[in-house]
Formats: C-alpha cells, sequence, structure tokens
C-alpha cells in the first residue's frame, strides 16, 4: 500500500527540493507529492562591478570575488531567493521598469523550476516513486508547461489521478489574498472548480484531496492578522482564519479519506473533519527544512498512520 | 508580476532584492505593537510589585542596584533569544529551539515541564496577586469588609482561582486578535493610572504619607492611631533592615532571584510570525524586548525612589516584613495594623481622602492584571499543540471547535490540573513553596534553550551559517555563545540560589521544602513517562518518533 511523503510551499528553496525528492529514500515513501508554491518569492541581485561582485543577504552589503560567487549563489538559493548575476546597468533598468523585472522573474523562475524537474529526474529514475506536483497559487500559470515537460513529475493539478487503489484531485487555486497572485478566484468559482474533480471521484472513502488553500476556521489556516497596507498587527501575534470556505465545504460534503494543504505556513496541523484527516505540514523553506507528512495508508483502515516531520 | 524593490542597504542606494507578488509577504509590525506585549510581560504592577514585596528577606540588599544589575543581565537574555529568533524564525519557541538543537526528547521534557505544568501554579499565583491587588484593597476601600475577608479565607481564593482560570478561558475563546485590542486599551489607561501614582507619590512629603496613611488605617481597617509607626513596630519582632543608601554587593546578588518573579520575562512569547523581509526586520523582535525590559526598568526605579522618598524605606519593608511573615507564622511575628498586603498604589491613593478615588485607582490599576493575565495559557497552549501534532500526546489535545475555534483539547488539558492545583493551594498550605519553585521552572527551561543557543554553530551549523547573525563574532567565537555562556551563568546563579540557598531565603530550598522536591521530580518524571509511552505506542502504529527532527540529507 502507499507509502505517501507530502510536503508544500516550498517557494523556491532548492535545498528543500533536494531534500523532497530524498525524502523518498529517507523515509520509504513511494509516492511523494509536492502541494504546490515552488517558485521563489525574490531575486537577489549578484552586482558585477570592478572586477568584484555585491550582494546582500538579510543584512549589509557585501563584496566578493568571483571565486566566491557560486557559494554566494547556494547561500541565496538555500533561502528560497533567486541569485542573478548583472551589471549595475541592468540592476537600475530592473528597479526602474517593472515590465522588464516581471519578465526577469518569469525567466529565473521557469529556469529554476526546470532545472528542479531535471533533478528530479537524476534523483528518481528507476526507483518507482511516483513524484506529483500542483503548483499554487503564487505559481505563474507557465509553471505547468515546464512540469507537463518533465520527465519523471506528474503534473497533478485539476484531475483525478490514481495512486494503487486510491484516488486524488489536486488544484493549487486559492480563495483570494491580499496580494493578488495568480491563481486566486472567488470562493463560488473555487467551488465549482472542486467539485469538478470530486464528482469523478468514484469512492470518497478512498480519496486524497490535495488542496492548496486550507479550509476555513479549521486550524490549519491561521494567518497573522495584517491591514490594508500588509502590516502585521498587534506586535504579529494575532492569528486570524484566512482559509476557503469552499475547500471547507468540499470536505464536509464528500468526507474524502485524507485531505492535503499548505499556503498557510505557519498553521501546521492535522485536524479531524467530520471523517476527514486533514493536514497542513506548515513550511520553514527559508531555513532549508522541509516540515512534511508521512501518510501510510492501507487498503483495509484507509489511513494506517500518519506522522508530520521537521525534515 | 514584479512588484517592487526593497532591503537598500545603508552603504549604497541600490536595491537589495526584489520581490514579486506572493502570498505571505507582509511589511513588519510596529516596533510598538511588539514592544506592548513584552512590557506587560515584565508587568510593573502585577508581578513587579508582588514580587518586590519579598524583597525585605534580603535586609541589606540595594534593590535599584539589583534592579540595575538584573536589568543588564537580562539584557543578555533578551540578544541570546533575538538571536535564535533570527536563526529560525519560523519554528520560533523554546519547544522547537530545545528539540531541533537538543533533540526531540529532552525537548519535549524541557519544554511540556515549563510551559505546561508550571502554568498549574501560574494560575493560583495569578490568583493571589488578584484577591491582594483588587478584590481586598477595593473591598476594604467601599467599606464591604465581609467580602474582602471572604477573599483572603481559603474558599475566597479557591474561588478568585477560578475567578482567574473561567477569564483565561474566556480569552482562549476569544482569540488573541480580540485580546490583543483589549490589551491596548488596559495599557493605555494603565499607564494614566500609573501616572496618577507617580504624581501623587512625587509632590507628597513623608509626613503627608504617614498622616493619610494614619487617617485611612484608622477609617477603613479601624486601626490604632499611627498605624504607621505601628507597622514598623509590628514588623519589628522579625525584621531589622538597612538604610536604602546601605551598599554591599553580596546582598545585592541574593535580590535577584526575587526581581526574576517579573523582570525575567521580555522574552515571553519571542516567536516570530509572517514572512519579513530582511535583517533589518528581525531586529525588531530584540528592540521590542530591550525597550520592553528597560523602559519596566526605569519605571520601577521611579516607584521605588518615590516609595523611598515618600513612605519611607524602612515603613515599605516592614509593611511587606510584617505583612509576611505573620502570615507565614514566622516565629515572633506580630499582626501589622492594616492586615493586608502593603500594595503600594492604595496606599499611594490614600493620599487623597476621598474612597471614591481610591477605589477608582484601584479599579484602573487593577487593568494592569485584566490586560496580562489573559495570555496566562498562552503559550501552554501552542506546546501542546506542537506535541500533538508531533504524535507525542494524543491527536485529540489539538482539538479546535469549528465554530468558535476554541482549542478545548489544550484547554482542558491546562483547566482541570489547573482547578487541582488551585485547591491545593487554597486548602494546603504545606505546599507554599511548590508555588515559590514556579519561577525557577520556568527558569530552568530557558536555561535549556540558552545551552540550545550556546551550541547552535556546532550542532546545527547549517542553519547557523546561513542565519544574519553568523558574521557576529568575538575573537572568532559566535556572539550567541558569547551571550549564551553569560546567560547561562545568570540563570545557573539563581538556580543554584533557589535550590540550595543555605538560609531558605526564597522559600525553595531543596533541603527544607521537600514538598517542592516531590512535585518538581514528579513532573519531570511525567514528563518522561508520557513520551516513552508514547514513543511506545507510536512505534506499534508505525511511526517512529524519533525521526521527526531528523534531518533529511540534501545530497
Amino acid at each position: 500500500m502507499p507509502k505517501i511523503f507530502f510536503a508544500t510551499d516550498l517557494h523556491g528553496s532548492e535545498v528543500c527540493w533536494k531534500k523532497f525528492l530524498n525524502a523518498a529514500r529517507f523515509y520509504g515513501a513511494d509516492v511523494l507529492i509536492c502541494g504546490g508554491d515552488m517558485t521563489g518569492k525574490a531575486i537577489v541581485p549578484i552586482v558585477s562591478e570592478n572586477g568584484h561582485f555585491t550582494y546582500a543577504l538579510g543584512g549589509e552589503q557585501q563584496t566578493v570575488t568571483a571565486d566566491h560567487v557560486a557559494e554566494v549563489e547556494a547561500n541565496v538559493r538555500r533561502k528560497g531567493y533567486y541569485p542573478l548575476q548583472m551589471s549595475v546597468e541592468r540592476l537600475h533598468e530592473l528597479d526602474q521598469d517593472p515590465a522588464k523585472r516581471a519578465a526577469c522573474f518569469q525567466e529565473v523562475m521557469l529556469e529554476g523550476v526546470d532545472r528542479w524537474m531535471t533533478l528530479a529526474a537524476d534523483k528518481l529514475r528507476g526507483t518507482g516513486v511516483r513524484c506529483f506536483v500542483s503548483p499554487g497559487n503564487d505559481d505563474e500559470m507557465q509553471v505547468d508547461d515546464v512540469i507537463r515537460r518533465a520527465e519523471l513529475v506528474e503534473l497533478a493539478e485539476g484531475r483525478l489521478v490514481e495512486i494503487e487503489g486510491f484516488s486524488m484531485i489536486s488544484t493549487g487555486w486559492s480563495n483570494p489574498t491580499p496580494w493578488n497572485t495568480h491563481r486566486e478566484e472567488s470562493e463560488e468559482k473555487l467551488a465549482v472548480r472542486i467539485d469538478a474533480m470530486a464528482s469523478q471521484v468514484p469512492d470518497p472513502s478512498r480519496a486524497i484531496f490535495n488542496l492548496h488553500c486550507p479550509p476555513f476556521k479549521s486550524g490549519l489556516d491561521e494567518a497573522p492578522a495584517i491591514d490594508a497596507d500588509l502590516r502585521l498587527l498587534h506586535g504579529g501575534r494575532a492569528l486570524r482564519p484566512v482559509g476557503s470556505t469552499a475547500v471547507r465545504e468540499a470536505i464536509e460534503r464528500r468526507q474524502p479519506l485524507i485531505s492535503l494543504h499548505g499556503h498557510i505556513h505557519e498553521s501546521k496541523g492535522a485536524v479531524k473533519i467530520g471523517k476527514t484527516l486533514s493536514i497542513n505540514p506548515g513550511s520553514a523553506y527559508e531555513e532549508g527544512m522541509l516540515m512534511g507528512a508521512i501518510i501510510q495508508l492501507d487498503p483495509n483502515k484507509g489511513i494506517k498512520s500518519y506522522q508530520l516531520v521537521n525534515g | 508580476m514584479a512588484e517592487g524593490t526593497m532591503g537598500t542597504p545603508a552603504s549604497a542606494a541600490r536595491p537589495a532584492l526584489f520581490l514579486r507578488n506572493a502570498t505571505g509577504l507582509v511589511k513588519a509590525w510596529s516596533t510598538f505593537d511588539a514592544f506592548v506585549y513584552s512590557f506587560w510581560s515584565v508587568n510593573l504592577i502585577t508581578l513587579g510589585l508582588y514580587g518586590m514585596s519579598f524583597a525585605y528577606t534580603v535586609p541589606d540588599g540595594q534593590l535599584l542596584a539589583a534592579i540595575l544589575i538584573f536589568g543588564v543581565l537580562t539584557t543578555f537574555l533578551v540578544i541570546t533569544y533575538a538571536m535564535l529568533v533570527s536563526v529560525m524564525p519560523r519554528t520560533g519557541g523554546d519547544y522547537a529551539w530545545q528539540s531541533r538543537v537538543l533533540g526531540g526528547g529532552l525537548g519535549f521534557v524541557l519544554s511540556i515541564t515549563g510551559w505546561w505544568f508550571t502554568l498549574f501554579l501560574w494560575a493560583p499565583i495569578y490568583a493571589n496577586i488578584l484577591v491582594v491587588q483588587f478584590f481586598s484593597p477595593l473591598a476594604y476601600t467601599l467599606g464591604w469588609s465581609s467580602v474582602a475577608t471572604f477573599f483572603t479565607s481559603q474558599n475566597g481564593i479557591f474561588v478568585s482561582c477560578l475567578i482567574v482560570l473561567a477569564f483565561v478561558a474566556v480569552v482562549v475563546t476569544l482569540g488573541m486578535e480580540t485580546y490583543a485590542r483589549i490589551q491596548k486599551v488596559c495599557f493605555w489607561i494603565g499607564l494614566v493610572g500609573l501616572g496618577v501614582v507617580i504624581v501623587l507619590l512625587l509632590f507628597a512629603s513623608q509626613s503627608d504619607f504617614q498622616s493619610a496613611f494614619n487617617r485611612e488605617a484608622t477609617s477603613i481597617f479601624g486601626a490604632p492611631a499611627n498605624a504607621y509607626q505601628g507597622t514598623i513596630d509590628a514588623a519589628s519582632k522579625t525584621y531589622s533592615g538597612q538604610g536604602f543608601g546601605y551598599f554591599a554587593f553580596g546582598p545585592i546578588l541574593l535580590l535577584l532571584p526575587w526581581l526574576a518573579f517579573y523582570l525575567l520575562w521580555p522574552n515571553w512569547g519571542a516567536t516570530l510570525y509572517g514572512e519579513v523581509r530582511g535583517a533589518k526586520d528581525i531586529r525588531k523582535p530584540f528592540w521590542s524586548m530591550f525597550w520592553g525590559l528597560w523602559v519596566t526598568v526605569a519605571l520601577v526605579a521611579v516607584v521605588v525612589l518615590l516609595i523611598v522618598k515618600t513612605m519611607g524605606w524602612n515603613f515599605y519593608q516592614s509593611a511587606n516584613a510584617a505583612y509576611w511573615n505573620n502570615l507565614f507564622a514566622v516565629s515572633g511575628a506580630a499582626a501589622p495594623p492594616v492586615p493586608i498586603w502593603p500594595y503600594p498604589v492604595m496606599f499611594a491613593a490614600w493620599l487623597v481622602p476621598s474612597h471614591l478615588f481610591q477605589a477608582v485607582l484601584i479599579i484602573v490599576m487593577g487593568l494592569w492584571f485584566f490586560g496580562w493575565a489573559g495570555t496566562l495559557f498562552l503559550s501552554s497552549t501552542r506546546v501542546i499543540f506542537a506535541a500533538a501534532f508531533d504524535r507525542v500526546l494524543p491527536a485529540w489535545a489539538a482539538s479546535i471547535s469549528s465554530k468558535r475555534r476554541v482549542p478545548y483539547g489544550s484547554l482542558v488539558l491546562m483547566i482541570v490540573p489547573s482547578l487541582v492545583i488551585s485547591a491545593i493551594y487554597a486548602y494546603k498550605p504545606t505546599f507554599t513553596s511548590v508555588f515559590l519553585d514556579a519561577t525557577a521552572v520556568l527558569a530552568l527551561t530557558f536555561f535549556a534553550t540558552v545551552v540550545a543557543a550556546i551550541i547552535l554553530p556546532w550542532r546545527r551549523k547549517d542553519l547557523y551559517d546561513a542565519s544574519p547573525i553568523a558574521r557576529y563574532n568575538v575573537g572568532g567565537v559566535p556572539l550567541i555563545t558569547i551571550v549564551g555562556v553569560i546567560t547561562g551563568l545568570f540563570l545557573l546563579f539563581m538556580l543554584y540560589e533557589w535550590s540550595f540557598n543555605n538560609s531558605n531565603l526564597y522559600g525553595t530550598s531543596f533541603q527544607s521544602t521537600p514538598n517542592s522536591v516531590y512535585y518538581f521530580v514528579a513532573t519531570y518524571v511525567v514528563a518522561v513517562a508520557i513520551y516513552v509511552t508514547a514513543r511506545i505506542v507510536r512505534s506499534r502504529q508505525g511511526i517512529d518518533l524519533r525521526r521527526i527532527h531528523h534531518e533529511i540529507p540534501v545530497e
């Protein structure tokens, strides 16, 4: 019976992606599921100037020689950012021109995903491990094409897939967020999207709902309260539920065996919604830590065991 | 979809980072908001005045110097915690830091004892503070002496415990966002109240105070004439202290464990939420904790100096000595003419000959209690949730109701044992030392976190090297290790004094308080038993708890 390893919200952290691929062997899993938000949020310019390179990563500006640039790039990738070597002129160009900056972002993100797909092929070839990815609301639509072309990674978005007698539906779309990201829609539209897949599920008691956005008021959806200016309220200590009512309704109505979520990094947890075990393993990608869930399925019991881990 | 640039280093007018629109990227909180939380943690009135009322036990100790030294040493604790936040921001908190650096089992045992089992004790401690700072002085002032007397009885103390537990449960049900709003209102009104107290003490002379004290002691308590001198006389049987200006280094150090009762907590809840945008934002936890600590240190210095000026140091110490020694039935102790805890706020209010004004000031200053006490179980709830998600505790421990999001599982796990402990507190006075140890066990939990910080650069080299603090070294030694060692020595000194002080100064020495030793050994044994049981049970279910924090190889 399949042993699943689920992780989500890696946000460009190459360390986490490599750990994700190695998790199959480390935990003895035969199915890997990445729940979305693969791509990074920031580019760190490494500026070439007078034979040196300058950059700033979480602090003061630093200058290194060409010999150390590879090390700096690795460190930047570890945090989930994209390192990009550029001239001073290119830096100012990107700073001034939002369109060029957007194009640059797309280029580095797709390059990054492509590199990850190659890493997956190298790592998983011959292992028999199935690896599913469903891009999340932070991932641009073009990411899907890169995954479709991948040799050993299956795009799970928007479809029903069979996993050794269990069925899985997936979507990375979320309800609206203050950041106006790439895959957001109203609760009504999200409900239609989920329902279109869920209605194809032959047996909900053997179904996995891999829905990036967690269910509303589930305890898996508690994010720091912010104001309209995206400023954290009350010293960052006040949490508020931001999950999806459509996701909650789908779980309550269909009662799948298990639902897998991400999106809200702070809200790690595993809760029961009716008969459904809902899991959000959380994310600490910027620390290079892969938070994940190991789920051992059983033909009779459904879920034999589950465990949240910080790998 | 690039949306902005930021992070311009001071040395160059160029962007350090290009950001795109992505979920979770937020602007940092206002440092002031975080400061308010930290300021509440080292609560000057609720915890501070209560803790300092034991300073008489070190009669040669110079309190002001001790407060300043404590502030300096606790600053190292603040730096240590701020550095840990910067290394592991997402997974912040003692449980996570200890588990990831020291190991899951040790992290569980130390955190569960510190943040779960020990907080049972704080419910009756808070209840006692509520009685002595709110119910009792308010009832006496309003002439409801039977109500005041009830709250000093065993049943009254237990009822007060129930009120505290009910209040905490309501706050947990309301959620932190609602409570944070209440806290802010309490903060501002409480500050106004403190300002009134300061003004009253500043502009009154000692003879004004003596007259006021004598007048109200007779009016409210029926005390004989010159209750001021009567208080000093009552204490003189068991207390003899030096003047405020007396200075000797040794006794100052002995005051530090008493001050820990309120000044050791600026790092309370030192976690970081949201995804901040660089080191500048990560500095905010440091500054919020730092100012929370030092504004309190400054205010307490002002309050102490005003007490010395207006009430008289000998009187204040004598009033505390007379109250506590009589309560603890110290041999030779005499009952003071004013038979309640010497609440400086009430004494200051007596400078205005109006019971209505006095009652209002006591109510206003009570907001220092109600603005803070609601967070009593906040950390416990988080630790219980974390342990349940790690499968060490059963899943129901992390259950929440779907409608109001009430964490009923963890609430039950906190409130039911707290009820039992509260009953013991109210009806079994021989267990007093157990409650006095509540500070020490939390200090031990902090100590474990500090040890984790000291060894972090070697134990979790990957995390440390990638963090913004990796560049801070002194003579090649990581700064976090240096500040951690200083903090650790500070905590060790206090732990030693709490545990082994020859004179049982703090009422917690092992040789004199077997109940305390039994209780705390039992809590650690129970914590170990829970972990071992969980390991065995989960192993049978195919779950290996050891792998929770095992790092997956990268290559």
